[in-house]
Protein backbone atom coordinates (compact mmCIF):
# COMPACT_ATOMS: atom_id res chain seq x y z
CA UNK A 1 0.00 0.00 0.00
CA UNK A 2 1.50 3.32 -0.74
CA UNK A 3 1.49 6.36 1.30
CA UNK A 4 -0.17 8.75 -0.73
CA UNK A 5 1.69 11.81 0.86
CA UNK A 6 4.72 10.07 2.26
CA UNK A 7 6.61 12.67 5.13
CA UNK A 8 10.44 12.92 3.59
CA UNK A 9 13.24 13.94 6.04
CA UNK A 10 16.84 13.72 4.23
CA UNK A 11 16.84 11.19 1.58
CA UNK A 12 14.81 8.78 3.88
CA UNK A 13 10.82 8.15 3.92
CA UNK A 14 9.21 8.43 7.00
CA UNK A 15 7.36 5.93 7.91
CA UNK A 16 5.78 6.57 12.08
CA UNK A 17 6.08 8.44 15.07
CA UNK A 18 5.68 6.29 18.23
CA UNK A 19 4.94 7.80 21.68
CA UNK A 20 6.52 6.56 24.79
CA UNK A 21 9.71 5.51 26.06
CA UNK A 22 12.51 3.21 24.09
CA UNK A 23 11.26 -0.65 24.05
CA UNK A 24 13.98 -2.00 26.54
CA UNK A 25 12.31 0.35 29.22
CA UNK A 26 13.80 1.69 31.87
CA UNK A 27 17.30 0.61 31.01
CA UNK A 28 19.52 3.19 29.82
CA UNK A 29 21.89 1.89 26.83
CA UNK A 30 25.12 3.84 27.97
CA UNK A 31 26.53 6.44 25.76
CA UNK A 32 29.41 4.78 23.14
CA UNK A 33 32.39 6.71 24.43
CA UNK A 34 31.60 4.99 28.14
CA UNK A 35 31.87 1.53 26.76
CA UNK A 36 34.82 -0.59 24.99
CA UNK A 37 34.94 -3.99 23.58
CA UNK A 38 35.42 -6.85 25.05
CA UNK A 39 38.01 -8.00 22.37
CA UNK A 40 40.60 -7.06 22.97
CA UNK A 41 40.20 -5.17 25.61
CA UNK A 42 38.78 -7.20 28.24
CA UNK A 43 40.50 -10.38 27.30
CA UNK A 44 43.59 -9.14 26.80
CA UNK A 45 43.59 -8.07 30.46
CA UNK A 46 42.32 -11.38 31.42
CA UNK A 47 44.79 -13.25 29.84
CA UNK A 48 47.42 -11.30 31.38
CA UNK A 49 45.62 -11.48 34.87
CA UNK A 50 45.18 -15.70 34.38
CA UNK A 51 49.07 -15.76 33.68
CA UNK A 52 50.11 -13.47 36.98
CA UNK A 53 47.73 -16.26 38.88
CA UNK A 54 49.12 -19.27 36.96
CA UNK A 55 52.78 -17.98 37.43
CA UNK A 56 52.15 -16.61 41.23
CA UNK A 57 50.96 -20.68 42.08
CA UNK A 58 53.48 -21.76 40.38
CA UNK A 59 56.21 -20.29 41.98
CA UNK A 60 54.65 -20.83 45.61
CA UNK A 61 54.27 -24.77 43.96
CA UNK A 62 58.07 -24.43 43.20
CA UNK A 63 59.40 -22.94 46.77
CA UNK A 64 56.72 -24.15 49.55
CA UNK A 65 56.04 -27.97 50.54
CA UNK A 66 52.05 -28.80 51.29
CA UNK A 67 51.73 -30.30 54.30
CA UNK A 68 51.69 -33.59 55.51
CA UNK A 69 51.48 -34.57 58.85
CA UNK A 70 51.61 -38.21 60.65
CA UNK A 71 49.08 -40.26 59.88
CA UNK A 72 45.70 -39.81 61.61
CA UNK A 73 45.10 -41.13 64.71
CA UNK A 74 41.78 -41.00 66.47
CA UNK A 75 43.60 -42.21 70.19
CA UNK A 76 46.08 -38.85 69.38
CA UNK A 77 44.33 -35.60 69.90
CA UNK A 78 46.95 -32.88 69.11
CA UNK A 79 47.28 -29.87 71.53
CA UNK A 80 45.83 -27.59 70.17
CA UNK A 81 43.28 -28.89 67.94
CA UNK A 82 42.56 -26.55 65.28
CA UNK A 83 40.33 -26.23 61.99
CA UNK A 84 41.21 -25.12 58.57
CA UNK A 85 42.23 -21.22 59.20
CA UNK A 86 39.01 -20.09 57.10
CA UNK A 87 36.97 -21.29 59.83
CA UNK A 88 39.53 -20.17 62.72
CA UNK A 89 37.28 -17.04 63.75
CA UNK A 90 34.20 -19.16 64.00
CA UNK A 91 36.79 -21.50 66.45
CA UNK A 92 37.90 -18.34 68.29
CA UNK A 93 34.09 -18.19 69.06
CA UNK A 94 33.49 -20.98 69.83
CA UNK A 95 35.85 -20.01 72.58
CA UNK A 96 34.46 -17.74 74.03
CA UNK A 97 30.87 -18.02 73.67
CA UNK A 98 28.08 -20.75 73.70
CA UNK A 99 28.12 -23.67 71.17
CA UNK A 100 25.01 -22.32 70.01
CA UNK A 101 25.68 -19.10 69.32
CA UNK A 102 29.56 -19.72 67.95
CA UNK A 103 28.82 -22.49 66.00
CA UNK A 104 25.34 -21.61 64.48
CA UNK A 105 23.76 -18.58 64.96
CA UNK A 106 26.94 -16.03 63.93
CA UNK A 107 27.69 -18.33 60.99
CA UNK A 108 23.76 -18.56 60.36
CA UNK A 109 23.49 -14.64 60.32
CA UNK A 110 26.61 -14.21 58.65
CA UNK A 111 25.65 -16.18 55.44
CA UNK A 112 21.83 -14.58 55.79
CA UNK A 113 23.24 -11.28 56.00
CA UNK A 114 25.22 -11.11 52.78
CA UNK A 115 22.28 -12.60 51.52
CA UNK A 116 20.13 -9.81 52.26
CA UNK A 117 22.27 -6.91 52.08
CA UNK A 118 20.90 -6.17 48.63
CA UNK A 119 17.52 -6.30 49.92
CA UNK A 120 17.97 -4.10 52.91
CA UNK A 121 20.62 -1.70 51.25
CA UNK A 122 17.94 0.35 48.98
CA UNK A 123 20.06 3.37 49.38
CA UNK A 124 20.59 3.74 44.84
CA UNK A 125 23.87 5.75 44.98
CA UNK A 126 27.51 4.82 44.23
CA UNK A 127 29.08 7.64 45.72
CA UNK A 128 31.49 6.69 48.40
CA UNK A 129 30.48 9.79 50.11
CA UNK A 130 27.01 8.93 49.74
CA UNK A 131 26.89 5.34 51.89
CA UNK A 132 28.72 5.75 54.65
CA UNK A 133 26.83 4.01 56.74
CA UNK A 134 26.91 1.02 54.66
CA UNK A 135 30.23 0.85 54.30
CA UNK A 136 31.58 1.84 57.77
CA UNK A 137 29.43 -1.30 58.89
CA UNK A 138 30.75 -3.79 56.51
CA UNK A 139 34.12 -2.35 57.17
CA UNK A 140 33.80 -2.71 61.32
CA UNK A 141 32.76 -6.34 60.18
CA UNK A 142 35.19 -7.29 57.76
CA UNK A 143 37.93 -5.80 60.60
CA UNK A 144 36.29 -7.95 63.14
CA UNK A 145 36.11 -10.79 60.93
CA UNK A 146 39.75 -10.57 60.34
CA UNK A 147 40.94 -9.98 63.55
CA UNK A 148 39.14 -13.10 64.84
CA UNK A 149 40.82 -14.79 62.34
CA UNK A 150 44.12 -13.75 62.70
CA UNK A 151 43.62 -14.45 66.26
CA UNK A 152 42.40 -18.01 65.86
CA UNK A 153 44.94 -19.20 63.54
CA UNK A 154 48.28 -17.49 65.11
CA UNK A 155 47.84 -16.38 68.61
CA UNK A 156 46.02 -19.46 69.74
CA UNK A 157 48.47 -22.45 71.39
CA UNK A 158 47.94 -25.35 73.72
CA UNK A 159 44.80 -25.10 75.59
CA UNK A 160 43.92 -22.42 73.29
CA UNK A 161 46.20 -20.12 75.48
CA UNK A 162 47.15 -16.98 73.89
CA UNK A 163 50.59 -17.01 72.40
CA UNK A 164 52.54 -14.37 70.26
CA UNK A 165 53.10 -15.80 66.94
CA UNK A 166 57.01 -14.89 66.89
CA UNK A 167 57.45 -17.07 70.18
CA UNK A 168 55.58 -20.18 69.09
CA UNK A 169 53.89 -21.00 65.95
CA UNK A 170 50.53 -22.88 65.84
CA UNK A 171 49.10 -21.47 62.72
CA UNK A 172 48.34 -24.34 60.20
CA UNK A 173 47.38 -24.33 56.51
CA UNK B 1 48.17 -13.54 5.91
CA UNK B 2 49.59 -14.78 9.03
CA UNK B 3 49.00 -17.90 10.53
CA UNK B 4 45.83 -17.71 12.37
CA UNK B 5 44.25 -15.89 9.54
CA UNK B 6 45.13 -18.42 7.37
CA UNK B 7 43.73 -20.97 9.48
CA UNK B 8 40.67 -19.39 10.23
CA UNK B 9 40.09 -19.14 6.25
CA UNK B 10 40.64 -22.70 5.49
CA UNK B 11 38.24 -25.24 5.24
CA UNK B 12 38.61 -26.72 8.49
CA UNK B 13 39.85 -24.29 10.69
CA UNK B 14 36.88 -22.01 8.98
CA UNK B 15 34.47 -24.68 10.23
CA UNK B 16 35.68 -24.32 13.64
CA UNK B 17 35.78 -20.57 13.97
CA UNK B 18 32.59 -19.96 12.32
CA UNK B 19 33.26 -15.61 11.69
CA UNK B 20 36.74 -15.66 9.46
CA UNK B 21 37.65 -11.57 10.76
CA UNK B 22 38.55 -10.34 13.96
CA UNK B 23 38.61 -6.47 12.58
CA UNK B 24 35.85 -4.39 12.46
CA UNK B 25 34.08 -4.00 15.94
CA UNK B 26 31.07 -6.11 13.95
CA UNK B 27 33.38 -9.19 13.20
CA UNK B 28 34.37 -8.99 16.69
CA UNK B 29 30.98 -9.52 18.19
CA UNK B 30 30.16 -11.88 15.99
CA UNK B 31 33.16 -13.93 17.11
CA UNK B 32 31.49 -13.95 20.51
CA UNK B 33 28.55 -14.60 19.45
CA UNK B 34 30.21 -17.53 17.82
CA UNK B 35 32.15 -19.01 20.28
CA UNK B 36 30.95 -21.17 22.70
CA UNK B 37 33.59 -19.57 25.74
CA UNK B 38 33.42 -16.28 24.66
CA UNK B 39 29.65 -16.34 24.47
CA UNK B 40 29.84 -15.82 28.36
CA UNK B 41 31.42 -12.30 27.82
CA UNK B 42 29.38 -9.57 26.63
CA UNK B 43 30.39 -7.67 23.38
CA UNK B 44 30.92 -4.20 25.18
CA UNK B 45 31.51 -3.35 28.87
CA UNK B 46 31.89 0.49 30.79
CA UNK B 47 35.39 1.74 30.21
CA UNK B 48 35.63 1.65 33.91
CA UNK B 49 34.99 -2.40 34.11
CA UNK B 50 38.31 -3.53 32.77
CA UNK B 51 40.41 -1.24 34.93
CA UNK B 52 42.61 -2.96 37.99
CA UNK B 53 41.23 -0.18 40.19
CA UNK B 54 37.84 -0.87 39.73
CA UNK B 55 37.68 -4.91 39.70
CA UNK B 56 41.32 -5.65 41.20
CA UNK B 57 40.41 -8.49 38.30
CA UNK B 58 39.35 -10.80 41.35
CA UNK B 59 36.77 -12.80 39.71
CA UNK B 60 38.34 -14.06 36.65
CA UNK B 61 41.45 -14.67 39.35
CA UNK B 62 39.29 -16.66 41.26
CA UNK B 63 38.26 -18.34 37.93
CA UNK B 64 41.45 -19.08 36.83
CA UNK B 65 42.36 -20.74 40.15
CA UNK B 66 39.51 -23.10 40.22
CA UNK B 67 40.44 -24.01 36.59
CA UNK B 68 44.28 -25.02 38.33
CA UNK B 69 42.41 -26.77 41.25
CA UNK B 70 40.31 -28.92 38.60
CA UNK B 71 43.91 -29.75 36.48
CA UNK B 72 45.82 -30.31 38.97
CA UNK B 73 42.60 -32.42 41.08
CA UNK B 74 41.99 -34.67 38.66
CA UNK B 75 45.64 -35.93 38.37
CA UNK B 76 46.04 -36.50 41.82
CA UNK B 77 42.78 -37.98 41.64
CA UNK B 78 44.94 -41.03 39.39
CA UNK B 79 47.03 -41.88 42.47
CA UNK B 80 44.54 -41.75 44.88
CA UNK B 81 42.27 -44.09 46.76
CA UNK B 82 39.46 -43.01 49.61
CA UNK B 83 40.00 -45.18 52.43
CA UNK B 84 41.62 -44.85 55.67
CA UNK B 85 44.04 -47.87 54.76
CA UNK B 86 45.10 -46.37 51.49
CA UNK B 87 44.55 -42.41 51.65
CA UNK B 88 47.88 -41.68 53.72
CA UNK B 89 50.03 -43.78 51.74
CA UNK B 90 49.15 -43.27 48.58
CA UNK B 91 49.66 -39.21 49.11
CA UNK B 92 53.18 -40.13 50.82
CA UNK B 93 53.44 -42.13 46.97
CA UNK B 94 52.11 -39.20 44.90
CA UNK B 95 54.92 -37.28 46.96
CA UNK B 96 57.75 -39.55 46.31
CA UNK B 97 57.39 -42.13 43.72
CA UNK B 98 55.21 -39.79 40.96
CA UNK B 99 56.68 -37.45 38.57
CA UNK B 100 55.43 -33.89 39.66
CA UNK B 101 53.26 -35.38 42.06
CA UNK B 102 54.69 -33.27 44.73
CA UNK B 103 54.50 -29.89 42.48
CA UNK B 104 51.33 -30.53 41.39
CA UNK B 105 50.39 -31.38 45.20
CA UNK B 106 51.43 -28.29 46.42
CA UNK B 107 49.85 -26.10 43.69
CA UNK B 108 46.62 -27.83 44.45
CA UNK B 109 46.63 -27.22 48.37
CA UNK B 110 48.04 -23.58 47.89
CA UNK B 111 45.63 -22.69 45.06
CA UNK B 112 43.03 -24.10 47.45
CA UNK B 113 43.78 -21.27 49.94
CA UNK B 114 44.38 -18.59 47.13
CA UNK B 115 41.04 -19.37 46.07
CA UNK B 116 38.73 -19.02 49.60
CA UNK B 117 40.88 -15.54 49.93
CA UNK B 118 40.37 -14.61 46.06
CA UNK B 119 36.56 -15.21 46.66
CA UNK B 120 36.53 -13.23 49.91
CA UNK B 121 38.27 -10.21 48.24
CA UNK B 122 35.97 -10.50 44.85
CA UNK B 123 33.16 -9.87 47.64
CA UNK B 124 34.67 -7.22 49.71
CA UNK B 125 35.63 -5.48 46.33
CA UNK B 126 32.04 -5.95 45.00
CA UNK B 127 30.53 -4.60 47.97
CA UNK B 128 32.94 -1.08 47.97
CA UNK B 129 31.91 -0.36 44.47
CA UNK B 130 28.08 -0.84 45.37
CA UNK B 131 27.90 -3.32 42.30
CA UNK B 132 24.96 -5.50 44.18
CA UNK B 133 23.13 -2.63 43.56
CA UNK B 134 19.95 -3.02 41.58
CA UNK B 135 19.87 -4.33 38.63
CA UNK B 136 22.32 -7.29 40.41
CA UNK B 137 20.64 -8.06 43.73
CA UNK B 138 20.39 -11.43 42.62
CA UNK B 139 23.52 -12.00 41.28
CA UNK B 140 25.25 -10.80 44.86
CA UNK B 141 22.99 -13.73 46.10
CA UNK B 142 24.31 -15.85 43.54
CA UNK B 143 27.97 -14.64 44.71
CA UNK B 144 27.40 -15.53 48.13
CA UNK B 145 26.44 -18.99 47.49
CA UNK B 146 29.35 -19.39 45.34
CA UNK B 147 31.40 -18.26 48.91
CA UNK B 148 29.68 -21.04 50.78
CA UNK B 149 30.48 -24.20 47.95
CA UNK B 150 33.66 -23.05 47.64
CA UNK B 151 34.53 -23.19 51.47
CA UNK B 152 32.90 -26.54 51.65
CA UNK B 153 34.88 -27.53 48.51
CA UNK B 154 37.90 -26.16 50.65
CA UNK B 155 36.83 -28.08 53.70
CA UNK B 156 35.83 -31.80 51.88
CA UNK B 157 39.49 -31.69 50.39
CA UNK B 158 41.13 -30.83 53.96
CA UNK B 159 40.28 -34.10 55.02
CA UNK B 160 41.62 -35.95 52.76
CA UNK B 161 45.29 -36.72 52.74
CA UNK B 162 43.97 -38.07 56.43
CA UNK B 163 47.14 -37.16 58.55
CA UNK B 164 46.56 -35.70 61.87
CA UNK B 165 46.28 -32.33 60.36
CA UNK B 166 43.71 -33.09 58.58
CA UNK B 167 41.52 -35.74 60.85
CA UNK B 168 41.17 -33.44 63.94
CA UNK B 169 40.81 -30.14 61.68
CA UNK B 170 37.47 -31.72 60.06
CA UNK B 171 36.71 -33.17 64.07
CA UNK B 172 36.56 -29.47 64.85
CA UNK B 173 34.82 -28.68 62.10
CA UNK B 174 32.03 -30.77 61.79
CA UNK B 175 31.65 -30.63 65.79
CA UNK B 176 30.21 -27.31 65.72
CA UNK B 177 27.79 -28.91 63.05
CA UNK B 178 26.45 -30.85 66.66
CA UNK B 179 24.93 -27.82 68.04
CA UNK B 180 22.11 -27.05 65.25
CA UNK B 181 18.86 -27.19 68.13
CA UNK B 182 16.81 -29.95 67.16
CA UNK B 183 18.29 -31.71 64.26
CA UNK B 184 22.25 -30.90 65.27
CA UNK B 185 22.73 -34.73 65.91
CA UNK B 186 21.41 -36.36 62.56
CA UNK B 187 23.24 -33.09 60.99
CA UNK B 188 26.89 -34.38 62.25
CA UNK B 189 25.78 -37.97 61.70
CA UNK B 190 24.99 -37.27 58.13
CA UNK B 191 28.32 -35.17 57.39
CA UNK B 192 30.22 -38.11 59.35
CA UNK B 193 28.52 -41.36 58.56
CA UNK B 194 29.04 -42.42 61.94
CA UNK B 195 29.95 -41.25 65.93
CA UNK B 196 33.30 -40.18 64.77
CA UNK B 197 35.31 -38.93 61.51
CA UNK B 198 36.16 -42.82 59.97
CA UNK B 199 36.15 -44.40 56.46
CA UNK B 200 32.72 -43.09 55.49
CA UNK B 201 33.46 -40.00 56.57
CA UNK B 202 36.69 -40.54 54.09
CA UNK B 203 34.38 -41.51 51.07
CA UNK B 204 31.70 -38.83 51.70
CA UNK B 205 34.10 -35.95 51.62
CA UNK B 206 35.94 -37.55 48.67
CA UNK B 207 32.60 -38.06 46.77
CA UNK B 208 31.47 -34.23 47.46
CA UNK B 209 34.88 -32.60 46.73
CA UNK B 210 35.45 -34.30 43.16
CA UNK B 211 31.96 -34.56 41.97
CA UNK B 212 28.96 -33.00 43.83
CA UNK B 213 30.64 -30.05 44.99
CA UNK B 214 32.73 -28.89 41.46
CA UNK B 215 29.97 -29.95 39.34
CA UNK B 216 27.14 -27.67 41.62
CA UNK B 217 29.82 -24.73 41.62
CA UNK B 218 30.25 -25.30 37.48
CA UNK B 219 26.41 -24.92 37.32
CA UNK B 220 26.21 -21.92 39.85
CA UNK B 221 29.02 -20.08 38.29
CA UNK B 222 27.82 -20.31 34.79
CA UNK B 223 24.77 -18.57 36.10
CA UNK B 224 27.01 -16.00 37.76
CA UNK B 225 29.10 -15.13 34.49
CA UNK B 226 25.80 -15.49 32.40
CA UNK B 227 24.07 -12.59 34.95
CA UNK B 228 27.33 -10.61 34.83
CA UNK B 229 27.05 -10.76 30.65
CA UNK B 230 23.06 -9.81 30.73
CA UNK B 231 23.73 -7.23 33.17
CA UNK B 232 27.23 -5.73 31.75
CA UNK B 233 25.21 -2.85 29.47
CA UNK B 234 22.68 -1.76 32.52
CA UNK B 235 24.75 0.79 34.04
CA UNK B 236 23.91 2.99 37.30
CA UNK B 237 24.23 6.59 36.64
CA UNK B 238 27.77 7.27 38.34
CA UNK B 239 27.64 10.87 38.56
CA UNK B 240 24.33 11.84 40.14
CA UNK B 241 24.33 8.39 41.85
CA UNK B 242 20.28 7.67 41.00
CA UNK B 243 19.07 4.87 39.04
CA UNK B 244 18.65 5.51 35.85
CA UNK B 245 15.00 6.13 34.91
Amino acid sequence: MLDPDPKIIGDKRLLGVVPGKPGVGDRKEPAAEETVMVWPNLLVRHAVAALVVILVVVLIAVFFDAPLREIANPLNTPNPEKAPWYFAALQELLAQFHPLVAGVLVPGAIVLGLVALPYVDRNPSLDPRKRQIARATFTVFMVLWIALTLIGFMFRGENWSWVWPWQEWHGEL
Amino acid sequence: MNLSERIRKSTIGGSFFRSPDRVTERDRAAGHWSNFLLHLYPVKVRKVEITFKYTGFLGVTSAVLFGILTVTGVFLMFFYVPSPANAYGDVQNIQTQVAFGQFLRNAHRWAAHLMVLAVAAHLARVFYRGAYKPPKEFNWVVGVVLLVITLLLSFTGYLLPWDQLAYWAVTVGTSMAAYVPLIGDQVQELMLGGPTVGSATLLRFYVLHVAVLPLTLVGVLTLHIWRWRKDAMLTLDTKTGDIDA
